[in-house]
């Protein structure tokens, strides 16, 4: 049971921790959020079909568990004094090089709606289909957040606004 | 007293209808020619209907080919122009393999343009598969032989959700080449 755990962390831990800390732009609050979607998952009763389901749920779960503490009053009332929020991509840790920090601070800076879209498509490989299943949402509203979150970017990076 | 025919001794009428029989006569070889003319007028229908049948199908032929060769048009948009010829010969459409980005050897992520490409250098092992089916065919070891490190496979994902693949020959690409998937090919090359 314990092997299997710790399979459990190994395997899904870096990717959980990339998506968490799109979401939250700073470390420990990412670190958090990736352990308490583990403590969930253990807690979980329902049964997992295969292993793709097993991966969507713990990147549903992790995304809502950082929804949660954004939208948290006490979240929302402090601010990390050890991390300032630029230079986030440099933290993000991808498992290959990227060439433009840019573009994926200007991602980072999206609206939640076009974030985890726009992250999950480009910079973890995931197709609309499987987007579509992790965010629960229907694969045409994927597209267009897409589109949309494309354009919003070009905005952050010629005018510097989302 | 009565109408009474005079016949003449070998038992034909006495007087003849030259007129009338003049005119059968006419009728006959106008009738002939008409039926002459139209004959030779259908003949040139069914002629001139044949010619047109082998157009049309020339042109449905030249239009299902021109539809081919533009699927077979892949990685362009709208501001890249690309050299046909050369793109026919250096890239290959093949089987999409589902290549993660940490087996690439090198990675584009292109969010404000809409796509993603992989690329990864087709080691021996890759290319060792075809090695061997060549060989069987006989055209083999000239075909291959040096050229095999410089084979790129191309993964492009669009926004749109198509996947595309490609087999890139770089030995075939030309330096300046400003065909996305050719150029990202060398690149790759470079990378790897």
């Amino acid at each position: 049971m314990e092997q299997e755990w710790s399979y459990l962390v190994e395997e899904y831990r870096a990717m959980l921790y990339r998506i968490a800390f799109s979401n939250m732009k700073n470390r420990a609050d990412a670190e958090d959020a990736v352990q308490e979607a583990f403590l969930r998952y253990m807690k979980d009763e329902k049964p997992i079909q295969n292993k793709e389901h097993e991966k969507a749920w713990l990147i549903r779960t992790t995304i809502h568990i950082c929804l949660d503490i954004l939208k948290s009053g006490w979240y929302q009332r402090t601010v990390p004094w050890n991390e300032s929020f630029e230079n986030t991509a440099k933290n993000i840790y991808l498992p290959y090089q990227v060439r433009d920090d840019e573009t994926l601070e200007a991602v980072l800076r999206l609206p939640v709606h076009y974030r985890n879209p726009i992250y999950l498509f480009y910079y973890e490989d995931y197709s609309i289909h499987e987007i579509a299943g992790i965010l629960n949402e229907k694969e045409g509203t994927i597209k267009t957040r897409l589109r949309r979150g494309r354009e919003e970017v070009k905005k952050i990076l010629t005018e510097g606004r989302p | 007293m009565g109408i009474q025919e005079v016949q003449s001794q070998n038992g034909t009428p006495a007087y003849q209808k030259k007129k009338n029989a003049g005119r059968a006569e006419g009728f006959q070889e106008s009738f002939l020619q008409n039926l002459k003319n139209r004959k030779q007028e259908k003949q040139a229908n069914t002629a001139a209907e044949t010619k047109q049948a082998v157009t049309d199908m020339q042109t449905e032929v030249k239009a299902k080919t021109e539809k081919v060769s533009m699927g077979r048009r892949i990685g362009t948009t709208p501001d890249i122009r690309m050299n046909a010829a050369a793109t026919q010969e250096a890239l290959q459409a093949v089987e999409v393999r589902h290549m993660s980005y940490e087996d690439s050897d090198y990675v584009r992520i292109a969010v404000t343009e809409g796509y993603t490409l992989k690329g990864k250098l087709l080691r021996n092992m890759d290319m060792a598969g075809k090695k061997n089916r060549n060989a069987v065919n006989g055209s083999g070891e000239e075909e291959n032989g040096g050229a095999e490190a410089l084979q790129v496979y191309v993964e492009a994902k669009y926004e749109d959700g198509r996947l595309e693949a490609y087999q890139v020959d770089t030995a075939k690409v030309s330096a300046g080449t400003e065909h996305m998937i050719e150029r990202f090919a060398l690149e790759t090359l470079e990378e790897a």
